[in-house]
């Protein structure tokens, strides 16, 4: 690596993490994300996928290790704060307040970000014009969505927050063919405006098509951390299902 | 001295006994009890009113039956239910019954309440000694229910309810009837709260609804969390530790004389609250606390891979 | 007469009206039922008091004293008790509310004995309106609970602080990771449920006289209340409250007025067999 390269959008060290009064979930992982890429996190059912993105929006604590946004640490900072730095998130399930209305959603996507860089009208309308059938349902409750509309809304409300990390937790499931090739293009719209996506991803396939990286997570921990272009399917199944090393 | 000591002995065996009871329906079985002051009440009730009829054996065999019925119908109604609504609902019946006491009199004696409840086998042991059996009797009788909860609690049935308190989704999976468990583990820990009601009635010799307030459910809570939940030794050691410290502030108005009766009431309570609150935060786990177990462990017929 | 008796129950049902708003938030956005709203109204009456009787404050700047210092309470509360047990599941945040519950009431009864206390207020003559009697108390118990519910409902629905409140309700979790410190919610929502028990125990005061059980006479039907109207929905505490009030004051044509709160027990037994989610709320069934 040069002196020249640029700072890593998200650089993680050594990270480990579980839920309180359980053992590690999320084992010693590290890695380095370059700005306005797209990483995507694959792994089989059970390996903590859901976990590491959790503890890097900080929904779970760091116990060992460290988390960076653009050099910043965040490890020790609460959820809100991290906002604050930069970074975004859209969990997979619940991803939106569902007795608010689609215009609180999007209105409490900033109210509490002040001082955020990048946050106001501006950004509103950049992030509106990508999705343009929020604007018309303003009084709708949130709950009464499509899950595919939901998944609008929750992309949105993120995008509001003027992310430098966007953490995606399975934007596809449970969509439609159609709606997780929107869902896919917008992805690779959203790195084109400049901001660094990692998503954790069942749909292999869907997601080896837009990323730039791959990282394969088995058992909490990193196996593989490489382009699409340099695994093959026997090398994943290996991973997945348990060549054991 | 000696006297001070077996009154303690009996206090302490009241508030085991009490203890014991809802260790069983929370600790073993993950039931929240908010309301056993009522149980408890509704045992001495019922001994005090039939021992003179039916004889002291019979009348405590009452008071489990009464308030294992009571704890059966109320489970029955509520026990589906998440644990705040048990929670809130068992507190209403623990104050419907002090309601009820007081002003049902036609029954109750009201306020008044009921006075010269005859001792067990008083008439056999001569007065003298009788202050040394009764500390004996209820010693007796918390080992005897210690025995018996221990076994249960080794028992299927014991294995069974702590399999549903630690994950109900899984054990209702693998086919236990859960809410039938549920509603047996709180009426054996009704039932034992109501043979502590009558220990407390023998020991009195006379009952009112003064005596049944909430703070005997703290009491219960305490213990039950000093102890560890779901352990029965480290319940009789919690409950040990309750009423000596509580009986210890009795000193505390002899020595300083700075405080008033309605004082000291009033400091009791409120150092029970503080420990409540100190406990939770500092020991929640309690003395004794039990090692997690999956369900796995309880069921050896259930070989699933995992 | 019928219709005094259900002016007298919409008046009771007001009365609690507060105290269940206060719980019924409380619950919403804090995830457990608080036993100590009670005892916190009690601590609100006699924290008025003090103002008033023994500083000589008039009733609504000693009400406003009695709040701040109760809404201090509530806070530092939160802070050594509440923040740390968050994680610990509801049960536990329950028996904590106990035990602050126990320590309330009796700071009260410690400081102030078991004696009645009573506000000092002018006595007004009672109105007479088509042959039903409304004393002054009942007016202001009225209008000031219809000014609170008025004002609450204002701050939830159209104020940035209500959006946060209602989103770390609907979502804890999604509501951190857009910006709202939870921390920061948890006090504030401890500081409105004060403010709420001690303007409901200077009313109650002046309805009766001040006690350290003033509080505690109110728990059950206050409970009931806000379950009938559904743990967590502000309009449903309101209605469960005036419907047991109601229910209460007419069920003493039938049975003598101590079993009152029977009357509020039974309602709570019957919701939560029937409809565990009361009028406007979610459903309460273990799985």
């Amino acid at each position: 690596m040069n002196s020249d390269a640029p700072i890593p959008a998200l650089s993680i060290r050594d990270l480990r993490a579980g839920y309180p009064g359980g053992g590690d979930i999320v084992r010693g992982i590290t890695l380095d994300q370059a700005p306005e890429s797209i990483l995507a996190v694959i792994g089989p059912n059970g390996s903590g996928k859901s976990s590491f993105v959790k503890t890097l929006a900080g929904l779970l604590r760091t116990r060992e290790g460290s988390i960076d946004v653009t050099g910043k640490r965040v490890s020790d900072l609460s959820p809100a704060r991290r906002v604050m730095s930069g970074l975004a998130y859209v969990p997979q399930e619940a991803n939106v307040f569902r007795s608010l209305t689609i215009k609180e959603n999007l209105k409490l996507a900033t109210e509490f970000l002040r001082g955020r860089t990048g946050v106001g009208s501006t950004q509103e309308a950049q992030v509106m014009a990508l999705f343009p059938e929020l604007g018309q349902r303003h009084k709708a409750l949130a709950g009464n969505l499509s899950g595919g509309q939901r998944q609008m809304l929750a992309f949105a409300c993120a995008l509001l927050a003027n992310p430098e990390v966007l953490l995606l937790d399975e934007p596809t499931a449970g969509l439609s063919p159609k709606f997780v090739g929107e869902t896919m293009e917008a992805v690779v719209r959203v790195r084109e405006s400049g901001v660094t996506v990692l998503l954790v991803e069942q749909n292999v396939a869907a997601a080896m098509r837009i990323a730039d990286e791959v990282m394969v997570l088995v058992a909490g921990a990193k196996r593989l951390l490489t382009r699409p272009s340099d695994i093959s399917n026997f090398d994943l199944a290996d991973l997945f299902f348990g060549k054991v090393q | 001295m000696i006297v001070y000591l077996s009154t303690l002995a009996v206090l302490v065996s009241i508030a085991a006994l009490v203890g014991l009871g809802l260790n069983f329906q929370w600790g073993v079985a993950g039931l929240v009890n908010f309301g056993v002051v009522g149980f408890v009440a509704l045992g001495a009730y019922a001994t005090a009113l039939t021992v003179s009829s039916l004889g002291w054996v019979l009348a405590m065999g009452l008071a489990a039956v009464v308030s294992a019925a009571a704890s059966t119908i109320l489970a029955f109604l509520s026990v589906r239910l998440e644990e705040d609504y048990l929670a809130i609902v068992t507190i209403g019946f623990g104050e419907i019954i002090n309601i009820l006491l007081l002003n049902e009199d036609w029954l109750t004696g009201g306020a008044l309440g009921i006075a010269n409840i005859p001792r067990p086998l008083a008439s056999v042991i001569p007065a003298a000694q009788y202050d040394n059996f009764l500390p004996l009797f209820a010693i007796g009788l918390v080992a005897a229910t210690f025995l018996v909860l221990e076994m249960l609690v080794r028992s299927p049935l014991g294995r069974a309810l702590r399999a549903v308190r630690d994950d109900p989704t899984v054990a209702s999976a693998l086919g236990k009837p859960v809410l039938v468990l549920r509603i047996k583990a709180f009426a054996i820990g009704g039932a034992v709260m109501g043979v502590a009601g009558s220990l407390h009635a023998f020991y009195l010799t006379y009952i009112d609804p003064s005596q049944f307030t909430s703070i005997i459910t703290a009491y219960a809570f305490m213990a039950v969390i000093l102890g560890g939940r779901g352990s029965n030794l480290g319940l009789l050691i919690g409950s040990c530790t309750i009423i000596s410290l509580i009986e210890a502030t009795r000193f505390l108005k002899d020595a300083l004389n700075i405080v008033d009766g309605v004082q000291l009431f009033a400091l009791r309570l409120g150092l029970v609250g503080v420990g409540i609150i100190l406990l939770l935060l500092l020991r929640p786990q309690g003395l004794f606390p039990e090692p997690r177990k999956h369900v796995r462990d309880f069921f050896e017929d259930s070989r699933e891979s995992n | 007469m019928l219709g005094q008796v259900i002016v007298n129950g919409l008046v009771t049902g007001l009365l609690l009206a507060l105290p269940s708003l206060a719980l019924t938030i409380v619950f919403g956005i804090l995830k457990f039922p608080n036993f100590a709203v009670g005892s916190t109204l009690t601590f609100g009456a006699y924290g008025t008091w003090v103002a008033n009787h023994l500083m000589g404050m008039p009733l609504i700047a000693a009400a406003v004293v009695g709040s701040l210092v109760t809404a201090g309470m509530a806070i530092l509360s939160d802070k050594l008790i509440f923040e740390r047990l968050r994680d610990s599941g509801s049960i536990t945040l329950l028996v904590a509310s106990l035990g602050l519950s126990l320590v309330l009431e009796n700071i009260c009864r410690f400081s102030f004995g078991n004696a009645t206390r009573d506000f000092d207020i002018d006595i007004a003559r009672p109105l007479r309106w088509h042959g039903l009697r409304i004393n002054h108390e009942q007016m202001t118990t009225a209008i000031t609970v219809i000014i609170c519910v008025v004002v609450v409902q204002i701050l939830l629905h159209a104020s940035p602080l209500g959006r946060a409140m209602r989103a770390t309700a609907d979502n804890p979790a999604l509501a951190a990771v857009r910006g709202i410190e939870r921390n920061t919610i948890s006090h504030i929502t401890w500081a409105l449920a004060a403010v709420l028990l001690t303007i409901s125990g200077v009313l109650a005061g002046m309805d009766r006289a001040i006690d350290p059980l003033l509080g505690w006479s109110y728990q059950i039907p206050v409970f009931a209340a806000a379950i009938l109207g559904g743990l967590g929905s502000p309009i449903g505490a309101v209605v469960g409250a005036l419907v047991i009030g109601v229910a209460e004051e007419l069920s003493t044509l039938v049975l003598p007025t101590n079993d009152r709160q029977i009357v509020s027990f039974a309602v709570i037994l019957v919701l939560l067999l029937v409809r565990t989610q009361g009028l406007f709320g979610a459903r309460a069934v273990r799985k």
